[in-house]
């Protein structure tokens, strides 16, 4: 996966003025799927770009972005991938991510101190 | 002055991804109640030494510009914790710079496959050959430039360094030696060089490069024959090996920032080093037996 595909997505997203949020892996600890660094940008209208691990953790940074769009407000989401193995979850993997999750509102709706 | 948004930040790291100067990226993940500049917020320094953006604090942006010239000197991305006058920040930090070069010599069958997985993978890929009909465009991937050139000199306009990854695949093995033999006895050696041919052709090619006078450092960092060992055949195939080397050599590049999952697997960069200078030491044996 190309981080171009991931800035393009930001640039694009903001000149037709539509909110995004990004997510980024903070820190990691135990065995997961991607490294520190990884990026995930997820359009409310035109889905996924880019992963953070997939089935691994995803679904739950994806259930706190509309929050974090409302809100305009940036926070970090712990996602543990610890689940039992015969658990059928799909956080298996058996480590923990921070990813941190910002909205990207456009120029005129970003809240400015 | 304010931090910049992620949106500026990503227009930043685009061009910095297009061939710019590498940039090093601080955002603002926590900073203490009452503080102006809300996470999220970035602080840009790139490779000349430009500042663009602040978080709000002239001594939290002096600390942080600390790191980031750590950061595209090498350090790893990461978060930090900082106090500043007693007041307890958290940033995040990465750089951003252009994809690693993939430089195939050689245009030939094995090359169409490794260039298309090189693409794939994320290199800029550039493919080298001295012949007309097989130095053509349409024969690679859209993203991928190709080069009509001399192999007397063919680096003579691709700047080889340590983010370059080099295959040589050429039609002859007299080609790819004389490759081997300009790129080992230039500096900086490029993060990966591997050169095709049977084990047999290899040690002649080491044997003969020793006698030349290559340090025996230099040629233990050679990866020959290229690719990993999976008994690859057809071409498809040996650009899976091939690639799969190379993913192996750009993981461990990242130190700490590689998942434990692959750090549990093949081992360190050392390890991989003691591996080839076993494998040119069974070859080539240091003394004369």
């Amino acid at each position: 996966m190309d981080d171009a595909a991931i800035y393009t997505a930001i640039v694009e997203a903001a000149r037709q003025r539509r909110p995004l949020a990004l997510a980024t892996v903070l820190a990691t600890r135990g065995s997961v799927p991607r490294h520190v660094g990884s990026k995930m940008v997820v359009d409310p209208e035109g889905g996924l770009v880019g992963t953070i691990g997939g089935g691994c953790g995803e679904a739950e940074v994806l259930a706190a972005v509309t929050q974090v769009i409302r809100s305009g407000a940036a926070r970090v989401v712990r996602v543990a991938l610890t689940d039992p193995v015969d658990s059928w979850s799909q956080a298996v993997c058996g480590g923990v991510m921070d990813v941190f999750l910002e909205p990207i509102l456009s120029p005129d709706a970003e809240p400015r101190p | 002055m304010h931090g910049l948004t992620a949106v500026e930040a990503a227009r930043a790291a685009l061009e910095a991804l297009a061939g710019g100067p590498a940039v090093a990226v601080v955002t603002l993940i926590a900073a203490p109640p009452g503080h102006t500049e809300p996470a999220g917020r970035r602080l840009l320094l790139d490779e000349s030494g430009g500042v663009r953006g602040s978080l709000g604090d002239r001594e939290l942006d002096e600390q942080v510009l600390g790191l980031a010239r750590a950061v595209l000197a090498g350090a790893g991305a990461g978060t930090r914790e900082l106090e500043v006058g007693g007041r307890p920040f958290t940033i995040y930090l990465e750089a951003v710079r252009a994809p690693e070069e993939l430089v195939l010599v050689g245009a030939g069958h094995n090359a169409v496959p490794l260039a298309r997985l090189g693409v794939l993978l994320g290199f800029r890929v550039t493919v080298l050959d001295d012949r007309d009909q097989f130095a053509v465009a349409e024969r690679f991937p859209d993203d991928a430039t190709v080069v009509r050139a001399d192999f007397a000199d063919p680096f003579r306009a691709i700047p080889i360094g340590p983010r370059s990854y080099v295959a040589l695949v050429t039609r002859g093995h007299k080609w790819d030696f004389d490759c081997l033999r300009r790129l080992l006895e230039a500096d900086p050696l490029p993060r990966y060089l591997g050169m095709i041919g049977s084990r047999r052709r290899v040690k002649a090619a080491f044997q003969a490069l020793l006698e030349a006078g290559v340090a025996r450092d230099r040629l233990a960092s050679v990866h020959a024959p290229i690719g990993l060992e999976i008994g690859a055949e057809t071409p498809e195939e040996v650009a899976v090996s091939i690639a799969a080397e190379l993913i192996r050599v750009r993981r461990q590049a990242d130190g700490g920032a590689t998942p434990s999952r692959a750090r549990a697997g093949s081992g360190s960069d050392v390890g991989a080093l003691r591996e080839r200078e076993r494998v040119l030491d069974r070859l080539l044996p240091e003394r004369p037996r």
